[in-house]
């Protein structure tokens, strides 16, 4: 380092107070005759300055219970709450739910009037189906099915988010748009697919055929108050099973790369009593999410009378030549949380998460008989395979697979399928501990049981589907999955550098 | 169970100290679960605070912290009551800071920086001209090495032996890391000088 840069190092410590007194001294002495460096001086004091400006993140008043409440149901793994209550006695969040309708809501509000009912009162009043105005094209329902993603209105400001936490239950979160997934994953099914466009078009078709049906699942109303019906897990699940099955129909040699052991016919059977059952006998439990509550009622939505209104809103649009162009939905949502025992957010059958982006509200086991379909929870396991090989291809996402005897990782290139198989048995862990590779010391342990990387590496080179498809664009992604790609080849050439025998194979995919 | 006035006490950031730290640590290590709860109640924020700093995106921030101290929660009972407590957590806090980043651009973080050829990101005008947000987006285009000690000194307030202990770094090195963090800083905000005055 230069005599220069040395003494303007130490003026960045001389500001810290973590100069000795001789230092002190000099870089003092040194100050009084340089203009430069008392210029540098005020450089480095501007930009201090800054930095401790930047604003803290708003703190999290109930972290520790959650934490306590994941902890607690990581150890007992059954503790969770199994009780389906009315919340409405439970006080414990205040979620204001501000909902603006900008387009003339009297045009259906009478027809509301008639569905009021006496039991939910007050905030079930009112309540409008929110996602006719958000105008669905295909492509936001085949994102739905395959993302699980909704957007709420038609500026595409707000989202509804489905998922499922790590023990499988259900959890939904509006977000804003800043978090919204980047990718349209339709063009990328149809690409995958090979589908040319009269075949799109009947793809097409199976996906409108969902739009109306949707519509009435998310509920809006003046009271703050958003409903969603539970069903719209099920809906997801029926929409993508269906696509599957037309896909199968359209061209079962691409067909073959997604599902490889195909659909069976009994699994084409449940998947079509699924979606007669979706479409002929609508649920009515919604989870009503209002100021002060978060809790499910039943609630009669007479979807006939329904369409008869969205027909006359049309008509009275074309006649006024307004446009829902300018229709937009803001859901905001102030936690101001009272004091919580542990005790009370145990008991409590939702747990609600709310951030400036995101509200995210867990529900528990659901024990309303109408949600759980099992035709639609057998073919699970299908759609989560399907939708990971259309990423695998499309998107060119490496697979990580951990079985009992080692880690497999597969990806595609070209057009043809690479793997790479490591046998725990066959690692020398010496080796690997003598090696000049980093080792997470808060994992030593697990190298010493046998079973080594058991999460490090498979965290290295997981793909997080949900953080690369929310922040990156398809370029970015591109990118990092080529680059992903050339780490798992110089990953299989240390290992190999490890004494540790690697599997290789390359198998040529179907021909395009 | 620790004492509500006990409690209280402990929640003052201000005075907290090694020594209550301990007490907690041995009450948890003698059976009394509840203990680990007034541990991540005392030090949540800063925990939380460096991950939303280092990573500049708040939708992460609790999923890391919890895997903080769910780590922290499975180790404590092994605790030896050599260094700070804080050492230990910030430490945890950094490399998991760090395994994210690692996911979220593999390659980037895993080639070692050469010395001096960091690739300087020069930040964009940005309509919103708050101050903090464009500061907090600049800091998180430094390289990862001097991001953190830049984090720890200039946000969080530690010490240069308090930093050198977290990142298991020498003292030499931290300072002339926080000092390249400063200079990489000001020329990445160098295009913003307008805005940033306002």
């Amino acid at each position: 380092m230069s005599k220069k840069n040395q003494i303007i190092e130490l003026l960045s410590a001389y500001l810290d107070g973590e100069l000795s007194q001789s230092e002190k001294d000099e870089v003092e002495r040194l100050l009084a005759t340089s203009l430069e460096l008392r210029k540098k001086l005020e450089d480095l004091k501007k930009i201090m300055q800054l930095t401790h400006n930047v604003k803290r993140i708003p703190e999290s008043p109930y972290f520790e219970t959650r934490l306590m409440a994941l902890i607690e149901g990581q150890k007992t793994n059954t503790g969770k709450i199994k009780r389906w209550l009315p919340a409405s006695a439970l006080v414990l969040v205040t979620i204001a739910v501000m909902v603006a309708l900008k387009i003339n809501p009297d045009l259906i509000n009478h027809f509301w009037e008639d569905q009021k009912t006496t039991l939910a009162g007050f905030y079930k009043e009112n309540l409008q189906p929110v996602l006719f105005a958000a105008n669905l094209t295909n492509e936001d329902i085949f994102n739905f099915a395959f993302n699980n993603e909704l957007p709420l209105d038609n500026s595409r400001k707000q989202y509804l988010l489905l998922g499922y936490d790590d023990s499988g239950k259900e959890f939904f979160e509006i977000r804003t748009a800043d978090e919204k997934l980047k990718r349209e994953s339709y063009s990328e099914f149809i690409s995958v697919m090979n589908l040319n466009e009269a075949q799109k078009e009947i793809v097409d078709s199976i996906i409108g055929s969902y739009g109306k049906a949707l519509e009435t699942q998310v509920l809006v109303n003046n009271k703050n108050t958003i409903a969603i019906n539970p069903n719209l897990w099920n809906y997801r699940k029926a929409i993508f099973a269906d696509l599957l099955i037309a896909a199968e129909k359209l061209n079962i040699e691409k067909f073959n790369r997604i599902v490889p052991a195909g659909i069976t016919n009994e699994e084409k059977i449940r998947v079509v009593n699924a979606v007669e059952r979706l479409k002929t006998s609508p649920e009515d439990q919604y989870i009503f999410i209002t100021p002060d509550s978060v809790f499910t009622d039943t609630y009669e939505f007479n979807s006939e009378l329904y369409e008869q209104e969205l027909k006359k809103l049309e008509k009275e649009l074309k006649r006024n030549e307004e446009k829902l162009e300018q229709f937009t939905l803001s859901i905001r949502f102030d936690s101001s949380l009272k004091h919580l025992t542990l005790d009370d957010q145990l008991n409590h059958p939702f747990i609600i998460t709310v951030d400036p982006n995101i509200c995210r509200v867990d529900i528990p086991e659901l024990q309303i008989s109408e949600i759980r379909i099992p035709d639609i929870d057998s073919i699970s396991p299908l759609i989560e395979e399907a939708t990971n090989n259309i990423q695998f291809y499309a998107y060119k996402v490496p697979k990580v697979e951990r079985s009992d005897s080692g880690i497999k990782f597969k990806y595609f290139d070209g057009d043809s399928v690479h793997s790479y198989e490591l046998n725990y048995s066959e690692l020398n862990i010496d080796s690997i501990v003598e090696s000049k590779h980093q080792f997470d010391l808060y994992r030593l342990d697990e190298l010493k049981s046998g079973k080594p990387f058991n999460d490090s590496i498979l965290s290295k080179y997981q793909f997080d589907k949900d953080y690369y498809f929310r922040y990156y664009t398809d370029e970015e992604l591109q990118k990092q999955m080529e680059e992903l790609q050339i780490e798992l080849q110089q990953f299989g050439e240390e290992m190999k550098n490890w004494n540790i025998e690697v599997h290789e194979e390359v198998t040529k995919s179907l021909k395009k | 169970m620790v004492s509500n006035d006990k409690e209280k006490d402990l929640q003052q950031p201000q005075i907290l100290s090694i020594e209550d730290d301990f007490g907690i640590i041995r009450q948890f290590i003698e059976g009394d679960k509840s203990a680990f709860q007034i541990l991540v109640k005392r030090h949540k924020e800063k925990v939380r605070n460096i991950i939303y700093i280092t990573m500049n995106n708040s939708a992460l921030v609790d999923d890391i912290a919890q895997e903080v101290f769910i780590t922290v929660y499975r180790n404590l009972k092994h605790f030896r009551f050599e260094s700070q407590f804080t050492t230990w957590l910030y430490r945890i806090t950094v490399n998991r800071c760090k395994d994210y980043l690692r996911k979220i651009n593999v390659r980037k973080i895993f080639s070692p920086l050469e010395e001096g050829s960091e690739i300087t990101e020069f930040a964009t005008p940005v309509e919103n001209n708050d101050v903090s947000k464009i500061v907090t987006d600049a800091i998180s285009k430094l390289p990862v090495k001097l991001r953190m000690p830049l984090i720890l000194k200039d946000i969080e307030g530690f010490s240069y032996q308090e930093i050198s202990e977290t990142l298991n770094c020498e003292m030499g090195t931290i300072k002339s890391r926080i000092f390249r963090g400063r200079e990489k800083l000001k020329e990445i905000l160098q295009p913003l000088e307008r805005e940033l005055m306002q």
